[in-house]
């Protein structure tokens, strides 16, 4: 279909009148940790909901693994592993036999299951805990038990819902390092987080949803070749006549990729200049704007992290 | 559930394979039930007068080696039909729930159908041979799509482990024991001196008490296990997880089913040495306790499936329970008293007025009103079979002789109606309940 191993068009779920999710379009290239980043209430969880097949979409569409999240339920079924927010726990149940169940749910055959179990035991490093009953783990040893279990029947894909929330972070950072392993064994990881650390540590890709639409996605390269070198300069001149004469001047600047002017207030008036390019450009302009001989009041910059990104372009719409 | 709409068969070869060995037991099984209708078509016509020779012409035809009257044998046509009918449905189901047992029930059907077919000469048998042959074949492509359910291995693991199981058990068996003493007691001191018969009414009274409290455990339990099924998964979020597995949802609700009866039937199996004291007493027979345990477990697997049902129906297990235990309280309590009523009111019609008899069609259309409504209950058909069985030494079939112009109609004792009455509501019960499983996706 196409080099995406996760696809979404104009995806729309409705409960009743709210709009959970509304019109989104996602690719999740293959071989990708893709970070699926917003607020809580975004939508996140529906939208992964309809992707591992327990929720219809209103309308639009959804590959996995090429096959059609409608129409073809089971393929998509077989092509991946999910795990919820909530760890599903079975009360009087082994860490292995919770193994061997839903291998068995995978349609593992019994001869192949030990070797197998054993096998994930020891990728998720709970091998000492194989005959623990499962409700005496630590929340992140389920974390980690459950992440286990969506490998049973080894999938091309894992959709993993908030897998590190809740977690101290030496087990967030037990699971971060077990995502990538995953990622080198040559899963695609497609999960949700509110956490941007995970996303700066760990994603190739990224994807930011607010109120059920997606904002910006991208690979973490192209994303901090749009931010990294992209500062933000904010000038401070005492009149608008400045400003105009300091605006036609980068106008045949390079690297500026153009200028906002703030409110004036008491005699300064700022202007914010969206400026690409290194420590030497950034001196170069201010030199530019000294020798054009306007007065200046204060020259200050900023580099953006993710957080300001993610700030910026969320806009503050829920919470 | 299998029909997924579209020109993309997203199925692998295994889940098509399956898919039509199931289709071709619905087949048979649709077509016993048909050909079952069609003879009571044809029972009731010659029973109206309409053609009288026809009952000796189908009896030569398809039950052609059997001895008895020709009406009898359109009974036993159409009891074998729908004995049929429900054991191909539940192959059928077995196949699409892959449960290893499937292959010993087809190769015991085709020996009972080989049986018919040389004992009876039940020529119909034949077809049904057939088609399990032709599915049996498919299923061997891929034997190894059959296996133990992990639902069921899943939920026995649970609750056999430690202490609970033990406990429950041994309290159980420790009631019953005492109440079986009770009653030993109480009617052993109203009964002194009076040699054997007295003694075997102590065995009759023990082992109808213990029946009795046998019924009412299932009565209380059956329900309780299957009636958290499905909402027990929902509420412990773990149902989303099994969603999104290849688990088939007949594959979930029959091993539910099967690891909630099969406790209640360690449960009964258990308490056969509690019955046979009763042996020692005398007064009851082996063909008394085997009816007994075949009532209990037809009962067990109604009330099961009556509570998965309202488990997969509800959205909570309070909610589902409250309910299962309504439907099984109506059934045991409630129309027991609607049943003696009409029973009463029956009688009044048919015995009362001795000088105005009813004609003879409407007499044996009474009889049979009045052998469906025992039939509905396990405690009115245990009853009424036993009686039967005692002062008429009759175990299944028979014929009753009309008050009104002395001719005889075929009649069956209560407890074969019961049990294929039961197990066919268990069947629609259970793939009503496979539907709503499957149909989660589609409301969410």
């Amino acid at each position: 279909m196409t080099e995406y191993i996760i696809e979404t068009r104009n995806l729309v779920k409705r409960f009743g009148k709210f709009t959970a999710v509304n019109g989104l379009s996602l690719q999740v290239p293959s071989g990708a940790i893709y970070g699926f980043v917003g607020p809580n209430g975004a939508g996140k969880t529906t939208t992964m909901r309809m992707l591992t097949t327990l929720t219809r979409p209103t309308s639009g569409e959804a590959f996995v693994a090429g096959s059609s999240v409608t129409h073809e339920p089971r393929a998509v079924r077989r092509a991946i592993g999910y795990m919820p927010d909530e760890f599903g726990v079975y009360d009087d149940m082994r860490v292995w036999e919770y193994l061997d169940f839903f291998a068995a749910c995978y349609d593992i055959p019994e001869n192949e299951r030990k070797r197998l179990i054993d096998d994930l035991l020891q990728l998720v490093d709970l091998t000492h805990r194989r005959d623990d009953m499962v409700d005496k783990l630590s929340r992140g040893m389920k974390q980690r038990l459950s992440l286990a279990r969506t490998l049973a029947h080894d999938p091309k894909v894992l959709i993993l819902d908030e897998p590190a929330s809740g977690l101290d972070p030496r087990a967030r950072v037990e699971i971060r390092e077990l995502l990538v392993e995953l990622a080198r064994m040559g899963k695609t990881i497609f999960f949700s987080t509110h956490i941007l650390a995970d996303v700066s540590e760990i994603c190739t890709h990224i994807g930011i949803v607010e109120a059920g639409e997606l904002i910006a996605q991208g690979s973490m390269d192209e994303m901090r070749a749009q931010l990294q070198p992209h500062r933000e300069i904010t000038v401070i001149l005492r009149s608008p006549e400045a400003v105009e004469s300091v605006k036609r001047l980068l106008a045949t600047t390079p690297g500026v990729l153009g200028s906002v002017d703030l409110e004036a207030k008491a005699g300064r008036h700022p202007l914010r200049i969206d400026f690409a390019g290194d420590d030497d450009g950034v001196a170069a302009l201010s030199q530019a704007i000294s020798a054009s001989g306007v007065a200046i009041l204060g020259f200050s910059e900023e580099t953006k992290d993710l957080e300001a990104m993610f700030m910026r372009v969320t806009k503050g719409i829920v919470s | 559930m299998s029909a997924m709409t579209g020109a993309l068969d997203e199925r692998t070869p295994r889940e098509r394979m399956l898919t039509d060995a199931a289709g071709v037991l619905q087949v048979g099984a649709i077509a016993y039930g048909v050909f079952a209708a069609i003879i009571f078509l044809c029972g009731a016509l010659a029973g109206l007068g309409a053609a009288r020779d026809l009952p000796d012409m189908l009896k030569s035809i398809l039950l052609y080696t059997y001895t008895g009257s020709s009406d009898t044998a359109l009974a036993i046509l159409i009891l074998l039909a729908l004995a049929a009918t429900s054991l191909l449905l539940v192959a059928m189901v077995a196949v699409l729930a892959r449960e290893v047992w499937v292959v010993p029930l087809l190769v015991l059907l085709i020996a009972l159908a080989l049986a018919g077919v040389i004992l009876l000469g039940f020529t119909p048998g034949l077809p049904g041979i057939i088609v399990i042959v032709v599915a049996g074949r498919m299923m061997l492509t891929d034997l190894r799509a059959f296996r133990i359910n992990p639902v069921m291995l899943k939920e026995l693991r649970g609750r056999m482990r430690g202490f609970r199981a033990f406990a429950v058990i041994s309290i159980y068996l420790g009631l019953m024991g005492a109440i079986a003493l009770l009653l030993y007691l109480v009617f052993g001191s109203f009964a002194r001196g009076t040699g054997s018969a007295a003694a075997g009414e102590i065995g009759r009274v023990l082992f109808f008490g213990i029946a009795a409290i046998e019924l009412l455990l299932i009565l209380f339990i059956a329900p309780a296990f299957t009636a958290g099924a499905i909402t027990g998964e929902r509420e412990r979020q773990t149902y989303d997880l099994l969603q999104t597995t290849l688990l088939a949802k007949a594959t979930f609700v029959i091993g539910k089913l099967e690891a909630a009866l099969s406790y209640i039937v360690l449960l009964l199996l258990s308490g056969i040495p509690l019955q046979s004291l009763a042996f020692l007493f005398g007064g009851i027979s082996e063909a008394e306790i085997a009816l007994s345990v075949l009532l209990l477990l037809v009962t067990a697997v109604l009330l099961g499936t009556v509570g998965i049902y309202f488990s997969a129906a509800l959205p909570r297990t309070l909610v589902a329970s409250a309910r299962a235990y309504g439907a099984a309280l109506a059934v045991m309590f409630i129309v027991p008293v609607v049943i003696s009523v009409i029973i009463n009111i029956l009688n009044d019609l048919l015995f009362i007025r001795q000088g105005a008899l009813p004609s003879p069609p409407m007499e044996a259309l009474l009889r049979y009103i009045d052998l469906l409504l025992t039939s509905v209950n396990p405690a009115a058909a245990g009853i009424s079979a036993q009686s039967l069985l005692i002062d008429q030494r009759v175990l299944a079939f028979y014929n009753y002789t009309l008050r009104s112009d002395g001719s005889t109609i075929p009649m069956v004792s209560p407890w074969v109606l019961f049990t294929i009455l039961y197990l066919s509501a268990s069947a629609v019960l259970i793939t009503l309940t496979i539907r709503k499983a499957s149909q989660d996706f589609e409301s969410s």
